[in-house]
């Protein structure tokens, strides 16, 4: 294909609207000229402007893609840690090696703590799942989660408000790391804000992510080495905090 | 570094490739409901849209290094990603869906900050004053072949052209758009 034909093309092709012959063709041309390619970049963000039409996420979806995340080889080589930093503070470095996989959080203190355990950074493999619909108590409605009520060596753990010693939540915890947000009677947060669940190991709160403004059913993994005493649930700015900022709605002893 | 909620988009790709899942939940946050608006307006179906969805973001997740901040921004890499899925499997379906006639561009709240909303709502603004100054034959085409996932050929055949002048109208529509939406100081959205 010439330059010229393909530069005719490169309109449509940007649409997803060349097919066949002609598409095997331009994508070979594609390959050897920046000419073309600088043009198909900005084609493309027209399309992208055009087709830039943002709709309400359905619940649990976000469930659905965390779930089928594949995991790491176990003997796969971490990466370097990003640094993070928060508000003007540094209280993160990279972690000691080890056993490390995919999912990393990283921790820090919580109020009082802060100060002492300001320099001490620890990272552990974490993951998290926006919430799905609500469920009643220690009622499953996600495979996943009937599956881990059923599993030998679970613990449910029932976590309380500290001011009305009520029941706010309940998670239960597998051998393996496992763990899911099974109910949640906490009231929905404004907009902005989302509640933010939290491992505290050693007085150091280890995010286990973000559970939204008004969750549900959440899924998460704690790395083998993580043994909590405690759970805790905060809330924060939507976009979650690297620790807590928030006061504590609801803590249960694992 | 700043917080996750304040990395910039290319900040958040590069925390993928290591296998951070919170950036992956930001970058979710952020343009997860332009991905999904889109497929379901290709789709016409939301179950569809979910699935296209989903795939796009474990794609992020596989494969962070398909994207390239040189190259365009990721809300508009994630597009074309999710616009090909969708054409895809539209095509791919043995029945095209019955389409009805649409809405304009539209704009609906989503879990994503005000920021970017009002981003969002004033590209809608500038798309739809851009497309709606382009001559009738060039928008008609061009609409044709993007939302409702045809190929041009088949947009020739429908409109009984011929496929050069189609191939031709689609190439100087979108330029026009290019030229005025960059007038109007619309580029990519640059977290």
């Amino acid at each position: 294909m010439s330059h010229d034909e393909a530069s005719d093309l490169l309109g449509a092709y940007a649409l997803d609207a060349v097919d066949g012959d002609e598409f095997a063709e331009l994508e070979e041309h594609l390959e050897t000229c920046p000419r073309c390619r600088a043009e198909l970049d900005s084609l493309r963000e027209v399309a992208a402007a055009m087709g830039n039409s943002v709709e309400p996420l359905p619940e649990g979806l976000w469930s659905q893609i965390v779930l089928r995340l594949p995991e790491r080889q176990q003997d796969e080589e971490p990466p370097p840690m990003p640094q993070l930093a928060h508000e003007g503070r540094s209280p993160f470095r990279a972690p000691a090696t080890g056993r490390m996989r995919r999912r990393r959080v990283v921790v820090s203190t919580i109020g009082a703590i802060a100060v002492a355990a300001a320099s001490v950074a620890v990272v552990l493999g974490i993951g998290l799942v926006r919430a799905d619909n609500k469920v009643s108590n220690l009622q499953a409605t996600s495979p996943a989660v009937a599956a881990a009520l059923r599993a030998p060596g679970h613990h449910v753990v029932d976590l309380e408000s500290s001011s009305s010693k009520t029941e706010q939540a309940q998670v239960v915890v597998l051998p393996s790391g496992q763990g899911y947000l099974v109910s949640s009677t906490m009231p929905s947060l404004d907009k902005g804000r989302t509640y933010q669940l939290w491992a505290i190991e050693g007085n150091q709160p280890i995010s286990l992510g973000l559970l939204g403004g008004s969750p549900g059913q959440a899924a998460f993994t704690m790395a083998g080495s993580t043994r909590p005493s405690h759970l805790s649930i905060t809330a924060e700015p939507a976009g979650g905090s690297v620790f807590p900022t928030g006061p504590i709605i609801a803590t249960g002893t694992v | 570094m700043p917080r996750i909620d304040e990395m910039s988009d290319a900040q958040l790709v590069t925390s993928i490739a290591r296998y951070n899942e919170v950036a992956l939940a930001e970058c979710y946050r952020r343009h997860g409901g332009a991905v999904f608006g889109l497929a379901k307006r290709v789709l016409q179906n939301p179950t569809d849209a979910e699935d296209v969805t989903q795939e796009i973001f474990l794609r992020l997740w596989n494969q962070p290094d398909r994207f390239d901040s040189a190259r365009g921004s990721l809300r508009s890499f994630l597009l074309a990603q999710a616009h090909g899925r969708a054409v895809d499997a539209v095509r791919s379906s043995s029945s095209r869906r019955q389409r009805e006639s649409r809405d304009a561009l539209r704009t609906a709240e989503a879990d994503y900050d005000l920021q970017r909303e009002v981003w969002d709502l004033a590209v809608a603004d500038q798309v739809s004053q851009a497309m709606g100054e382009l001559p009738e034959e060039e928008r008609r085409v061009i609409e044709l072949a993007y939302f409702d996932g045809r190929t041009y050929r088949e947009v020739a055949q429908m409109l009984n052209q011929p496929e050069g002048t189609v191939k031709s109208r689609i190439r100087n529509g979108m330029r026009r758009m290019r030229a005025v939406l960059a007038e109007a100081g619309v580029r990519g959205a640059d977290a």
